[in-house]
């Protein structure tokens, strides 16, 4: 059974089962597959490294199709599609290489049963945690106040007999543990 | 490298009238982002005491929206590409058309 995050004198630490990391590491895997960009074999490494898109100047650059994905990289002004797109061109990429060195950062905590998280790590590891929850939430369909209660309520993993049933579990155990995170790191501001 | 001048003070002058626009941060509700993950960022982030964050985001929350800062164009798209690192749903917007 998984212990929460709790603010101790090394750091915010909690202890995980290897099978509640294992779910997790996937989870942290399946948003760096969404959020990868597709990159030509030659790519100069160079465009990853300083957060920039070979592709971003071409004519059919767009906003990501998959609403998960979208959901993470959001229009920055729903009202002018052309500044939205021009915003993409200049920083999706970047926000794209953060999110995704956040979450193999988290992915590799799962190794060890006891996850320590320094001042530093933790808002990074929050953030990830963050990044599954709406992925998660965009595939169960939560969009409202009373979706997000509905699926709160659902807590035997005894009785989950379909996917959604057992993703909104999953949803639940991720949420429980990104709130102890947040009251142990708001404790240490 | 070198330009016309006439032609580059033009262009001066017209980015600066852009820049001098206030624009504003715009955090939208939703159902997913926790109260404590929400008013964490306006803490470590903006460095705004508790009070004023736990209030800009019980606006989000019970209103819908709230503009958690103003700015200029190039301050506020850095602050839309933070909080996009952190998973806020955030937007940009021109102060006098909000």
């Amino acid at each position: 059974m998984a212990r929460a995050f709790k603010s101790t004198l090394r750091g915010i630490s909690a202890s995980l089962e290897a099978a509640e990391r294992k779910l997790l590491r996937g989870l942290f895997q399946d948003v760096i597959t969404l959020l990868e960009p597709e990159r030509a074999a030659d790519e100069d490494p160079l465009w990853a490294m300083v957060g920039l898109d070979p592709h971003a100047h071409r004519a059919d650059f767009a906003p990501p199709s998959d609403p998960a994905t979208k959901r993470l990289l959001p229009d920055a002004d729903p009202d002018d599609a052309a500044a939205s797109l021009e915003f993409r061109r200049l920083s999706e990429r970047g926000i794209r290489e953060r999110k995704i060195g956040a979450l193999r950062e988290a992915a590799l905590l799962m190794e060890s049963g006891t996850i320590l998280l320094s001042d530093e790590t933790a808002p990074r590891f929050a953030a990830a945690v963050n990044d599954v929850r709406l992925v998660l939430a965009q595939r169960l369909g939560l969009a409202t106040e009373e979706d997000a209660e509905r699926i709160h309520a659902q807590d035997d993993w005894s009785k989950a007999e379909t996917v959604d049933e057992y993703l909104a579990l999953v949803y639940n155990f991720v949420t429980w543990l990104q709130e102890s995170l947040m009251q142990a790191m708001l404790k240490s501001l | 490298m070198t330009a016309m001048p006439d032609v580059l003070e033009h262009v001066e002058q017209a980015q600066a009238h852009e820049l001098d626009q206030p624009y504003l941060l715009i955090i939208w509700n939703d159902p997913v982002n926790l109260m404590s993950y929400v008013s964490y960022v306006f803490r470590s982030y903006f460095g705004y005491p508790e009070a004023k964050a736990e209030k800009l985001m019980m606006q989000v929350h019970q209103e819908g929206r709230s503009v958690v800062a103003t700015g200029n164009r190039e301050k506020i798209e850095a602050d839309v590409s933070a909080m996009h690192g952190f998973g806020l749903w955030a937007t940009l917007s021109k102060a006098d058309a909000a």
